[in-house]
């Protein structure tokens, strides 16, 4: 990249292209619509995703930490939010609130010890938390069903007012991913934003400037939890039933490969990864059996080749990573 | 009163006394050089000052409050920044954000601001924003502001590192070996730098193996050796100090500035 | 006491399983002691041994000893498969530490379902290597498998010890552990020593798994226990040593035992995970170092 004396950064240009990938998100969506509901299913999961990796990459791609055990939060959110409205008949919204609450309290508990780790205590520290989540919701039967899994959940909704098809829910599901989005590029242009990226960078130039950096690696934590909480309540709503294998390593593994093919670290980088990952295997028909796989030979392989992820070979997004400035 | 004062310090590892009882102060608006032999002490003194680990005894003031044992954001929140003998860059960022996020200090908001953006967060941003470019003009990067910072030459990147710290606002800047790796051209620049930054106000401490450039910048010296302070004084004492002029010919290095 | 007997054949199950945690163990600080790796696919070999010497056994109809010196090196290869096709290209390019461990993780997850493809989900065993059994001692039980596995797992231990302190390879290992880079200006050559660390980690895992299927089963996805309680047994005993794993996996298998007797099974890997937790930010540094210092960074 040969960027010389760039200083005068038009805002309207870099808007501009800013918007290209929502534009991109949109037509994909646009697409679904007018496709069949199973095309509609593999990307309502893709938005999912795409929420639950945004949080993840907060973590992991802008704090420069490690968390194999994500998937942790996306159970309670995902287990909370069926229990809460099919069992006590609460709004989905209001249970998709309180579970990410719950989330969030939860990741303050656990994160404040764990997070003092590094490497690979780190690593295995939030697996294990991970794996003890998805054998408690195998164990605990009185809460869980097991795995029998817990089935009846209502579609999202306000006020009463459910979305009954599919299609009106890839459209709330494309909404609510656009605005995750969003709030992340926010918080990361920013100072907040700023000090995760710190840590990432080098941990004692940070302490060295005044960073916290035991607090900022928590409130980064936290978010991811709330992220990969409302991916779990959404995931129940969209499909109506969740089993312990819905919230397994198999999703730690999915979402990185999402997170590293579209592009760690990057605003784009979770939507892209999660959207190629989830229809892959879905245009390469026959290949379900192998699905992952292929999930993880892609994971391996962008580790391996590109471990920068596409939106990292892309000068395009490179720029809207490297300095969008809140025009307003 | 001085505004640091570092009392009767000692940092043992082990067996070895990396620093043995140092006492000195530093008056505000001066610049102090801190020199010795390789092993001496002098980082240790950094790390021990900017709280990096507590003293094994002894204790340290800056601006009158005791922060001896404080974490080291805590110390550098304080106004304490330093710098680091082995660059300490955030290499994948661009270099005006590395400066950007020196002035994490001297601004506030966190996850609620950045979200709704009221009306003195924009205006922080753009301060933040401007601050960054008048520091890289400061010391000659203001060309090189959306480079990422590994792409610039080393020498370049040891400046970064300085604007970097002086986004800070610094009340005391602890600069460790900053003209290391240098070509002569380039020191000539950073002691440029380093002078122009006193003047300014702020207050220094160097460590510094280039006899030249101490002897030219520093109006103090402190020497030290297998960890202990062996001589303070100005430039001229120090070269004529017999103590010193000992520790250097046994060592590598010569007194000829 | 009516529980003594219940007490004292928890203790004698323990220290059988034990012992397999200690080899995952010692599996785990080999390659982290030539490359600086933690592998995170350490249980798959376990897996492996299990399910290749079954498939070896039954489908094939060899005999025992026949199908142990077969699914030995089988399992090796696919170590130093690992090695060569994915750490070893990351670790060139300078991946990161976390990069690495996932790509690792990621390779536990493909060889697992790909054993799920080509064996199917149903559990395997086989018998014990000697029939007949067991053993009673008062109300004791002590399976025959059990002396294998003390037996084999002595005899394992005393081989590891001559090969690091008497063979030129095993002390080009040990000069790895303790600086690579040195060892590397010393002539050693580093990447062949973390070639032989994968597949002496993976014969280890595999006979941890040859030895422990009879009194268990195995299937596709026995892997992540053995290696989170393999991992945990190497933490206890201070990451990077193998004696302290060995003590480390008998004390943990012990502890599993006992508390299935007081808890029940069904929370068993909650337990087990839990104290993985509880060494890791507790003990960062082993059982057997104390408190001293923190934890070590990669
Ligand atoms: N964290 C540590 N643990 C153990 N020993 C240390 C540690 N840090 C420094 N030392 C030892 O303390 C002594 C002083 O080291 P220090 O880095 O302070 O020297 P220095 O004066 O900065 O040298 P140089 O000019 O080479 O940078 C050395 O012998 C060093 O090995
Ligand atoms: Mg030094």
């Amino acid at each position: 990249m040969t960027s010389h004396a760039t200083i005068s950064i038009e805002p309207a240009g870099i808007r501009w292209q800013a918007m290209l990938p929502v534009v991109a998100v949109v037509v994909v969506a646009g697409f679904g619509l007018l496709s069949s509901d199973y095309v509609v299913t593999v990307l309502g999961f893709a938005f999912i995703y795409t929420i639950f990796c945004t949080g993840l990459n907060f973590f992991m791609g802008y704090t420069g930490q490690a968390s194999f055990g994500q998937s942790a939060f996306a159970a309670i959110g995902g287990y909370g939010s069926a229990i809460l409205c099919a069992d006590y008949g609460w709004e989905p919204l209001l249970a998709l609130f309180a579970t990410m609450a719950l989330s969030g309290v939860a990741a303050v508990i656990v994160g404040f010890p764990t997070l003092r780790l590094r490497g690979h205590y780190l690593a295995m520290a939030t697996f294990a938390l991970g794996l003890i989540v998805y054998e408690v919701t195998i164990e605990w039967t009185g809460l869980t069903q097991g795995y029998m899994g817990y089935s009846g959940i209502p579609p999202l909704g306000i006020a009463g007012y459910e979305l009954v098809t599919v299609k009106q829910q890839l459209v709330a599901l494309v909404v609510l991913a656009l605005f995750g989005v969003a709030v992340a590029a926010r918080l990361r242009q920013s100072r907040f934003g700023r000090a995760l990226a710190s840590i990432a960078g080098s941990e004692s130039a940070a302490l060295a400037l005044g960073v916290d950096i035991a607090r900022y690696k928590l409130v980064a934590f936290v978010i991811a939890a709330l992220y990969a909480s409302a991916a779990g309540s959404l995931f129940a709503h969209f499909i109506g039933f969740i089993s312990p294998e819905v919230f397994g390593v198999t999703m730690v593994v999915q979402s990185f490969a999402m997170l590293y093919l579209g592009g760690i670290g990057t605003m784009w980088g979770p939507t892209i990864g999660a959207i190629i990952v989830s229809v892959l295997p879905e245009a390469l028909r026959g290949l379900k059996e192998m699905q992952d796989i292929g999930y993880t030979a892609i994971l391996i392989f962008i580790l391996i080749f590109a471990p920068r992820g596409l939106a990292g070979l892309s000068a395009l997004f490179g720029r809207v990573r490297g300095r969008v400035k809140e025009a307003a | 009163m001085a505004l640091l004062s570092v009392r009767e310090e000692t940092m043992r590892f082990g067996g070895l006394f990396a620093n043995q009882s140092i006492s000195f102060d530093v008056e505000e608006g001066e610049l102090l050089a801190v020199i010795g032999p390789n092993g001496a002490g002098k980082t240790t003194l950094f790390n021990v000052i900017s709280g990096f680990f507590p003293p094994t005894s002894g204790s340290i003031q800056f601006d009158g409050k005791d922060i001896t044992g404080a974490p080291s954001h805590q110390v550098a929140s304080a106004g304490l920044v330093r710098t680091y003998q082995l660059v300490q860059l955030f290499k994948h960022l661009t270099v005006a954000e590395n400066v950007e996020i020196g002035s994490h200090r001297v601004t506030r908001g966190g996850v609620f601001s950045a979200l709704f953006r009221p009306e003195w967060m924009r205006k922080q941003e753009k301060n933040v924003c401007e601050g960054a470019r008048e520091l890289l003009r400061f010391v000659g990067l203001e060309h090189q502001a959306d480079l990422q910072a590994d792409k610039l030459p080393y020498g370049r990147q040891r400046l970064l590192e300085v604007a970097r710290a002086l986004a800070a606002k610094p009340r005391l800047l602890l600069l460790d070996e900053p003209a290391a790796g240098l070509n002569t051209q380039e020191t000539e620049a950073l002691a440029d730098v380093i002078t122009r930054i006193q003047r300014g106000g702020t207050t220094v401490i160097l460590i510094e193996h280039d006899m030249s450039l101490v002897m030219k910048i520093a109006q103090r010296i402190v020497v030290l050796d297998f960890g202990k302070k062996i001589a303070e004084g100005t430039p001229d004492e120090i070269k004529a100090h017999p103590d010193v002029i000992a520790a250097y010919l046994g060592g590598t290095e010569t007194v000829d500035a | 006491m009516p529980n003594l007997v219940e007490f004292l054949q928890s203790v004698v199950n323990g220290i059988g399983v034990g012992l397999i945690y200690g080899l995952v163990g010692i599996g785990f600080c080999v390659i982290y002691n030539a490359s600086g790796i933690v592998n995170f696919a350490q249980g798959v070999f376990v897996m492996l041994g299990g399910m290749v010497c079954q498939a070896l056994l039954t489908q094939f109809g060899i005999p025992l000893m026949l199908a142990v010196a077969l699914t030995i090196p089988l399992v090796a290869i696919s170590g130093m498969i690992m090695e060569l096709v994915i750490v070893r290209p990351m670790m060139h390019r300078g991946a990161t530490l976390f990069a690495i461990i996932l790509a690792t993780l990621a390779a536990q997850i493909m060889i697992e379902r790909i054993t799920l493809l080509t064996f199917g989900d149903r559990p395997r065993t086989y018998h014990e290597f000697t029939t007949g059994g067991p053993l009673k001692i008062g109300d004791i039980a002590i399976g025959y498998q059990l002396f294998w596995i003390l037996g084999c797992g002595a005899l394992l231990v005393l081989l590891l010890w001559l090969f690091f302190t008497r063979t030129r390879t095993g002390r080009a290992l040990r000069a790895c552990s303790q600086n690579r880079e040195a060892a590397q200006l010393l002539g050693v050559p580093v990447a062949r020593m973390m070639l032989i660390s994968f597949a002496l980690s993976a014969a280890l895992g595999a006979v941890a798994g040859i030895l422990v299927t009879p009194t268990q089963y195995t299937a596709y996805n026995v892997g992540t226990p053995f290696g989170v309680n393999g991992f945990i047994a190497a933490i206890i005993g201070g990451f990077g040593r193998a004696g302290g794993a060995l003590a480390g996996g008998l004390l943990l298998g012990v502890l599993q035992a006992l508390a299935i007797v007081a808890l029940g099974a069904g929370f068993k890997n909650v337990a087990a995970l839990s104290a993985l937790l509880v060494v890791l930010l507790l003990f960062p540094n082993g059982l057997f170092a104390g408190f001293s210092r923190g934890a070590k960074a990669h």
